[in-house]
């Protein structure tokens, strides 16, 4: 692929840099991971989810310290507004990332190294059955302003999240609670309509975090439990977090947290090259790391994620209803040369939907490896010996105009022509989301556990495999661990070989700041951004 | 002169309500369902249903349509879908940073390209009469945000002279930043639309001077600077002042891009925001409010150049 990876050896000038964000415009591609948060059903015991980031070491977090201004401001580049405070708000809001953990916070929380651990519940009790769970608040919490916390206000969350308000991306997910009622101040007793493992892990979720009831337009206020309160949220610009000093836990090391938004990468960039941002949440494409390698001011961090770019055929719609078709577009892809383009050799090729962390992970980088002459021969079996044609929707970013392109002339040597058509968000959602009406498309699928989708035929991607949808079915009610997790190997195993997608590969987590800071999270596996261990030098 | 106003300004009521009209369509047959953008990926269709019966936008099309244009009437310009702020209150939020950059970049550029096109058509044989066209030239045909990137890449980044984008979170409580922060932004713009302006100053001036009535100023022992002050700028004004309603126009468009090469949170970035999130309500009002006083403005250079140019009036 000389196109693509010639990309790579040429410095880029200033007039390329800003094309390729200029195309940003069209599509940020930090929404897209929040709205294809796509956040899965499976995640069976808790004690799994120890094993989900077991790539990370300690507590996840980057940078070393020294003596530390307990009063300092930090300041964090993000192209991630959030368009409302809500917290039972779903979709493509963005809010978690800047509230949860920071300004609400839920009975559980969800670790950066994947654990899930206590929080506003100190413990819980489970009935035999499963289907009972007491949970014990802490002692001494209130809200932000001042109020303390009741076990009323938890029930109130719980029952506001599946309500029909709630959007959120687990309302589904929680709609299992049969009943909630507070015991006593301090007691909150769930019933659950059926047993459910991954209970305590849905109760992460950004809706399940507790906020004061009619504290005013849910919109634009949230009073939560927090280390932060909101001090002010200038839309299109910022939202300011200032340190809670009724705090109930540890108190934050930093006392203000200055949430900066940016509509393209390259603003993002001179404000932290220019010192007016602390950190920057994401790195969009390894090309800008250039400016700030071999500068001492700056620390480049590379972590995990489960971010997974993934190239996605409608399999219910001809030439793709043809298994032959897609596993000759699968071996047609040279994905270690996309992933050089892309990332510059950072992050990892992928043969399933699984990434490493994920429990269920196996290599199956082999299944329909790089082939262009089996390629070929696989279209001419399947009726497509003259060559191939077919159209590739796609919202354009850094990431993803490097793949089309590269798609583009490396299935070409197999004789296919596809024809890229990029959209914006909305028009991808409406278009290929929700009406099915695609041939193909590009897509960043962020979550952990994500698997199971491939067990839901009405998905957009429309894979309908009934032995596999019973696979997924099982799994979620299977006695043990150990028999979830060889069920979904099997799936992964299933789906790669019938290639109902194309799985290219997964995203490194990059993050730039400034030497003086320390304490930030390194992964990207949870939705939100820790902020309280942030530190700065005095 | 009354009554070409009156009919002028009913013309201009007419305009208002077939713009508004447009971007409403418009924005209908755009793709992408704001109630898909707020759901979860997995989210049941009657979810959906149910989202956009809150929102509203389940209604024929025909009463959102008649709701929107009476709230108009009414000075009310509807709320936001996802926030509930009233569009007009977001709006008014963003006028501190989106007016003073473009009524400062659309004067700037007409102090800066009236001399200079001047001066290209006097010496238009001249090297520096040819260097100023051929840079005009170039500033046109160089897209704004270029000029934008290259702008904060010198001056902030690597000079460190200015901010590179931003706007003080107390906005002009803090002027002293707030005008830094707008420095550069208004210089970009003012390069574009300057290298416009440069253009037509330029042709009307040699227009001007290729005239019979300022050979005979000349022949009567008028310098030429004379002869153009006295005779050239009013009939050259004319020309000139019809582009200055596309020029605060084209202000108006740059700060949408202006804004977000530079992470201003003013009218244009709200604009981009919007579209990106199809919240309909807030596209529709800024867009009616852009579209508004571009009209208004066009009104405004119809009556000047009657005004300048006595020979308009008899024709209406």
């Amino acid at each position: 692929m000389p196109k693509i990876s010639q990309r790579l050896c040429v410095a880029v000038p200033p007039g390329i840099a800003i094309i390729r964000s200029w195309s940003e415009y069209m599509g940020n591609p930090h929404r897209r991971l929040r709205r294809l948060g796509i956040l899965t059903a499976t995640a069976t015991a808790a004690a799994l989810l120890l094993a989900a980031c077991s790539g990370s070491t300690g507590s996840g977090t980057a940078g070393g310290a020294g003596d530390h201004d307990p009063n300092a401001t930090i300041t964090i580049g993000s192209i991630n507004e959030p368009t409302t405070l809500n917290t039972v708000k779903g979709g493509n809001t963005g809010h978690a990332q800047v509230l949860l953990r920071n300004v609400v916070e839920g009975l559980t929380v969800l670790t950066d190294d994947g654990k899930v651990e206590p929080l506003l519940a100190k413990s819980w009790d489970v009935s035999t059955d499963g289907m009972v769970y007491t949970f014990h608040l802490q002692s001494g919490v209130t809200f932000s302003d001042g109020t303390p916390l009741k076990a009323a206000d938890v029930v109130a969350t719980l029952k506001r999240v599946i309500s029909d308000e709630s959007t959120s991306a687990r309302k589904k997910n929680l709609s299992i609670m049969k009943s909630v009622e507070a015991s006593d101040d301090s007691t909150v007793k769930v019933t659950l309509a059926q047993r459910s493992q991954s209970f305590l892990f849905y109760l992460t979720a950004t809706g399940a975090a507790v906020t004061k009831p009619n504290a005013g337009n849910p919109e634009t206020t949230v009073i939560g439990t927090g280390p932060y309160k909101v001090g002010g949220w200038k839309q299109g610009d910022s939202i300011t977090l200032t340190r809670n000093d009724t705090y109930w836990g540890a108190a934050p090391k930093n006392k203000e947290v200055v949430y900066r938004f940016f509509k393209d990468a390259t603003a993002e960039n001179n404000a932290l090259l220019a010192g007016q941002l602390d950190l920057v949440t994401q790195v969009t494409s390894p090309d800008v790391l250039a400016q700030f390698s071999n500068r001492p001011e700056f620390t480049i961090v590379e972590g995990t994620s489960t971010t997974k770019e993934l190239f996605n055929f409608n399999d219910a719609v001809a030439p793709f209803n043809k298994v032959e078709v897609r596993k000759a577009i699968r071996q047609a892809t040279d994905r270690k040369a996309l992933l050089k383009a892309v990332w510059a050799d950072r992050g990892q090729v992928i043969g399933s939907m699984v990434p490493p962390t994920d429990p269920w992970f196996e290599d199956l980088t082999s299944i329909d490896d790089y082939n262009v002459e089996s390629a070929k021969a696989l279209l001419a079996k399947a009726g497509h010996a003259g060559g191939l044609s077919f159209t590739v929707d796609y919202v354009p970013s850094d990431a993803t105009n490097i793949i089309a392109q590269g798609l583009k002339s490396q299935l070409a040597q197999a004789g296919i022509t596809i024809t890229l058509n990029p959209v914006d968000d909305a028009t991808w959602t409406d278009k290929v989301y929700k009406n099915h009406n695609f041939q193909a498309t590009i897509m960043t699928h962020v979550n952990q556990r994500d698997l199971v989708w491939y067990g839901d035929p009405t998905f957009y991607w429309q894979y309908d495999n009934p032995q596999v949808q019973q696979w997924v079915k099982d799994s979620e009610t299977a006695a043990s661990t150990q028999e979830q997790t060889d069920l979904l190997k099997r799936v992964a195993r299933q789906i790669s070989e019938d290639a109902a997608s194309n799985w290219l590969f997964l995203d490194p987590a990059i993050k730039v700041a400034a030497t003086s800071v320390s304490g930030y999270q390194k992964n990207n596996t949870t939705d939100s951004f820790y902020v309280a261990p942030i530190a700065k030098r005095g | 002169m009354l009554a070409y106003l009156l009919r002028r300004v009913a013309w201009l009521v007419g305009a208002l309500l077939l713009a508004g009209s447009a971007v409403f369509v418009l924005l209908r047959v755009l793709p992408g369902d704001p109630a898909v953008t707020l759901l979860p990926v997995g989210a049941p269709p009657e979810q959906i249903e149910s989202i956009r019966h809150q929102l509203g936008t389940d209604r024929p099309l025909l009463t959102q349509y008649g709701e929107w244009f009476g709230g108009l009437f009414a000075g009310h310009l509807g709320d936001s879908l996802f926030t509930g702020i009233p569009v007009l209150d977001q709006i008014t939020a963003r006028l501190p940073v989106t007016l003073p950059l473009a009524l400062t970049a659309f004067v700037l550029s007409i102090v800066v390209a009236v001399p200079v096109g001047v001066f290209a058509a006097v010496r238009r044989r001249g090297l520096a009469g040819v260097a100023v066209s051929g840079l005009a030239q170039i500033g046109i045909a160089l897209p704004i945000f270029w000029i934008g990137i290259v702008v904060v890449w010198l001056v902030a980044v690597q000079w460190r002279l200015l901010p590179p984008g931003g706007f003080p979170r107390a906005g002009w409580a803090e002027p002293a930043a707030a005008i830094d922060s707008l420095i550069l932004p208004v210089v970009t713009l003012t390069i574009a639309q300057a290298a416009l302006l440069i253009r037509y100053v330029r042709s009307a001036t040699l227009d001007v001077l290729n005239q019979d009535y300022l050979r005979t100023a000349r022949a009567l022992g008028y310098s030429l600077p004379r002869a153009l002050w006295r005779h050239g700028l009013r009939n050259g004004a004319a020309t000139v002042v019809s582009v200055l309603g596309v020029l605060l126009a084209g202000s108006l468009i740059g700060t949408v891009v202006i804004e977000s090469v530079f992470a201003l949170p003013g009218l244009g970035s709200l604009l981009l925001t919007s579209v990106k999130a199809r919240d309909l309500p807030v596209v529709q009002g800024t867009v009616f409010l852009m579209t508004a006083t571009v009209l208004l403005v066009g009104l405004a250079v119809d009556v000047i150049q009657r005004v300048i140019d006595p020979r308009l009036r008899g024709s209406a």
